[in-house]
């Protein structure tokens, strides 16, 4: 029952005017959603902040659980939160259920957009619902790794022997422009420990990374000389100069520009199980 | 001509600016952080706030800082903040069509209903976007009119002609050709369609400085400031610093020709020849960056003047040194330095309608473990031969540590409407009573007893850069 298969089973939703999510699995309801929350409606064609003009789609719900949500986002037990419904009509008062929600509005309350509900027996099993969410979230983080894992051209365990400024000889003959956004591109030549797809141990590689401290580039990894990881590599299709020279030779050059291509060392093992067992 | 710049120059220098000291708190002055009650957990770097103000309808407001999207950089969408009770307080809302958080944002308001521009630097891959909402409180997504890659720093500006919008977006255009980058995108038609406009006559290094700042009065004069980069040693960039202006709304087929420079006769005034621009894109200020620091503000009612500010290093051991001058006669001469302000940025300029000009500054005072950013709003009457003082905010220059940057932003801003300055700057958000001479309101949770600021469930939240609306009385 707490296999990935029986999560990824389409939740059956049952109330009149859900059809528009019953196709829908919990892990798509968890994978859209960033503030997940057991909850009862307490008014419908209503808004419980100021901010927001009451409609037909607008439903108050009043906060049982809350089962997933930013750090920065303060809601707890008790709070009553606007909810914009995919269709007006799909709730109706003391419904209890479980909201798969967007933030939508911040201010002196929360205002969500659901993305889908699941209704429970009422009372909501809270720690079983938190539960499932979490696995659900699990498998939707799993899968977003295997997606980066597919699409890598590299997967390697490593060190970072060096680094140094990227030359980018293959880029478009235009002068390099100044700008606080200029990524600043850099090399890192990683020494292979452990060939996971497409290398060998002992093998080096070049992989570009914008060292930029540039707002534009604050969630790409950087890399710093003796690191180790575990690096999911792309071949690099972004900087326009897609070869590398190392020891003399030309050799392809790899990115590793999402947090997600940079994974600690002893990740390896799962990365490995993940390729092999897809 | 020369004979009257030299004599405004040797009177603005031999004149000692008279300072009033300003009292410990004055009346009518109002900041506010914009963090709203149900962000209480948020500890981002909100940096390089804007503003803007709707004429017709003193209530409302929106603002954009560095702030995410709280879902998160894989959201779909990018918020901005709104107000409708004149500031008092703010909602963030995610209407802007960029993954998360935008890499540059500015805006303006146009006519009634309240439609609201917006240039952004899009997430990811940066292109700009420039975008338009019919009624900025809509909750929905706002809508693209015009995009292309290869741009930095918009900066939209906006003027209302019968009941069309013209947008004003200064950008700089790195496929411009000739390395002219300094461009003007000018919509006559609210947004519907652009036209590019060059501004650069003379030759440059390959490019222009990346700040591109208009300004439009009410005769729908428009002048636009611009760094003429002329050179660079390393990192040192000498620069002019130009100003144009077009006299009739930048409508003709080559606008913003209305200005030469009497050394050359070529379009556009040369302020100050020659500068030196410490470009640095690494902690260098107050851990801020430093590079294209420019601000031009015209009196919209009389549009013979207007007022530049720029940052550039002098040379007698600053870091970086704000400049601010005026013009009475449509740029055509210039003052000497006003105001000079060793280790500041961020210059904003206002001009009321009782001809106050306003000048919103951020400094850094003390060194090491002891510096702070000061954050200070000028007023005067006179040209700053005399000025009102009002610091802001008094805030550790050392913490937090920067996430990234800007640490507190490339630019903030300053408006003026009605007997109001009204403005936005970003800052160490500690609560504390001493930072904040003129008092500050918080939505967010806070204890004020032990400078905690706290999340929802009343744990504490590490201090971080907030954006901070303020509103001051203009001098009668």
């Amino acid at each position: 029952m707490h296999t990935r298969s029986a999560i990824l089973l389409a939740v059956a939703l049952s109330l009149p005017g859900s059809e528009g999510v019953a196709q829908m699995s919990r892990a798509a309801l968890v994978k859209q959603s960033d503030i997940i929350f057991i909850g009862t409606v307490t008014q419908i064609g209503a808004v419980a902040v100021p901010e927001l003009p009451a409609s037909a789609r607008t439903v108050v719900v009043r906060v049982d659980q809350v089962l997933e949500k930013p750090a920065a986002v303060a809601l707890t037990t008790g709070d009553s939160v606007t909810v914009e419904t995919v269709r007006a009509g799909s709730l109706k008062p003391g419904i209890q259920a479980t909201f798969y929600t967007t933030g939508w509005i911040f201010g002196r309350g929360v205002a969500v957009r659901e993305v889908g509900h699941e209704p429970g027996q009422s009372p909501v099993v809270a720690e079983a619902q938190q539960q499932a969410v979490s696995r659900a979230r699990f498998a939707v983080n799993d899968a977003a790794l295997r997606a980066h894992i597919q699409s890598a051209a590299m997967v390697v365990a490593g060190r970072v022997d060096q680094v140094r400024p990227a030359e980018l000889a293959a880029a478009p003959p235009r002068p390099k422009r100044i700008t606080e956004h200029d990524p600043n591109w850099q090399e890192a030549i990683i020494q292979v420990q452990e060939g996971l797809k497409g290398a060998q141990a002992g093998q080096r590689v070049v992989v570009r990374f914008p060292a930029s401290l540039d707002v534009a580039w604050v969630g790409a990894p950087k890399f710093a000389a003796g690191e180790e990881g575990t690096f999911l590599l792309h071949k690099d299709s972004t900087t326009g100069s897609p070869l590398a020279m190392l020891a003399g030779q030309s050799v392809p050059a790899y990115t590793a520009l999402h947090k997600l291509d940079v994974l600690p060392r002893q990740d390896a093992p799962r990365i490995r199980s993940m390729i092999t067992k897809p | 001509m020369r004979a009257g710049v030299i004599a405004v120059a040797l009177f603005a220098a031999c004149e000692q600016p008279v300072v009033k000291q300003p009292p410990a708190k004055l009346t009518g002055i109002r900041v506010v952080d914009l963090i709203p009650a149900s962000l209480s957990g948020e500890s981002w770097q909100d940096a390089e706030p804007f503003l803007a103000l709707y004429a017709s309808n003193p209530k409302l407001m929106a603002a954009s800082a560095f702030t995410p999207n709280p879902g998160g950089s894989t959201s779909a969408t990018a918020p901005i903040f709104v107000s409708d009770d004149g500031g008092d307080s703010w909602t963030l809302r995610n209407t802007l069509p960029s993954q998360g958080m935008t890499a540059d944002i500015t805006h303006a308001v146009g006519g009634n209903p309240p439609v609201l521009y917006a240039g952004i630097m899009k997430v990811p891959d940066f292109p700009l976007n420039e975008l338009k909402a019919n009624d900025f409180f809509s909750p929905a997504t706002m809508t693209l009119q015009a995009s292309r890659a290869d741009i930095d720093q918009p900066f939209v500006r906006t003027t209302g002609v019968g009941n069309a919008d013209r947008v004003y977006v200064g950008l700089n255009d790195f496929d411009a050709p000739d390395g002219r980058t300094a461009t003007v995108d000018v919509s006559l038609n609210g947004g519907t369609s652009y036209t590019s406009h060059r501004l650069e006559t003379r030759n440059t290094l390959g490019q222009n400085g990346p700040s591109i700042r208009p300004a439009v009065a009410q005769d729908h004069t428009v002048y636009v400031a611009y760094f003429g980069w002329r050179s660079n040693a390393g990192s040192d960039v000498t620069s002019d610093v130009v100003v144009v202006r077009d006299d009739s709304g930048a409508i003709g087929a080559t606008p913003f020709r209305d200005l030469v420079d009497p050394s050359d006769h070529l379009p556009g005034r040369l302020v100050a020849t020659h500068v030196t621009i410490p470009w640095s894109n690494a902690p260098t200020l107050g851990q801020e960056r430093i590079g294209s620091t420019l601000a031009i503000a015209v009196d919209a009612l009389h549009s013979d003047n207007v007022y530049l500010a720029w940052a550039d290093r002098v040379g007698t051991g600053d870091i970086y040194t704000v400049h601010v001058r005026r013009s009475t006669d449509r740029g055509a001469t210039w003052s000497g330095d006003l105001r000079t302000l060793t280790n500041a940025t961020d210059p904003s300029l206002a001009v009321s309608t009782n001809g106050t000009v306003g000048l919103l500054y951020q400094q850094v005072t003390g060194s090491a473990s002891t510096s702070r950013w000061v954050t200070r709003l000028e007023q005067s009457r006179d040209g700053f031969a005399t000025h009102q003082d009002v610091v802001l905010a008094t805030v550790p220059a050392t913490t937090p540590t920067f996430q990234f940057l800007p640490y507190i932003g490339d630019y903030n801003g300053l408006l003026t409407r009605g007997n109001q300055f009204l403005g936005i700057f970003s800052a160490n958000n500690t609560p504390d009573s001493a930072n904040f001479p003129q008092g500050v309101v918080y939505q967010r949770r806070v204890d004020f007893p032990t400078h905690r600021l706290l999340d929802g469930s009343g744990a504490p939240v590490a201090v971080s850069i907030d954006p901070f609306f303020f509103s001051v009385p203009v001098l009668p």
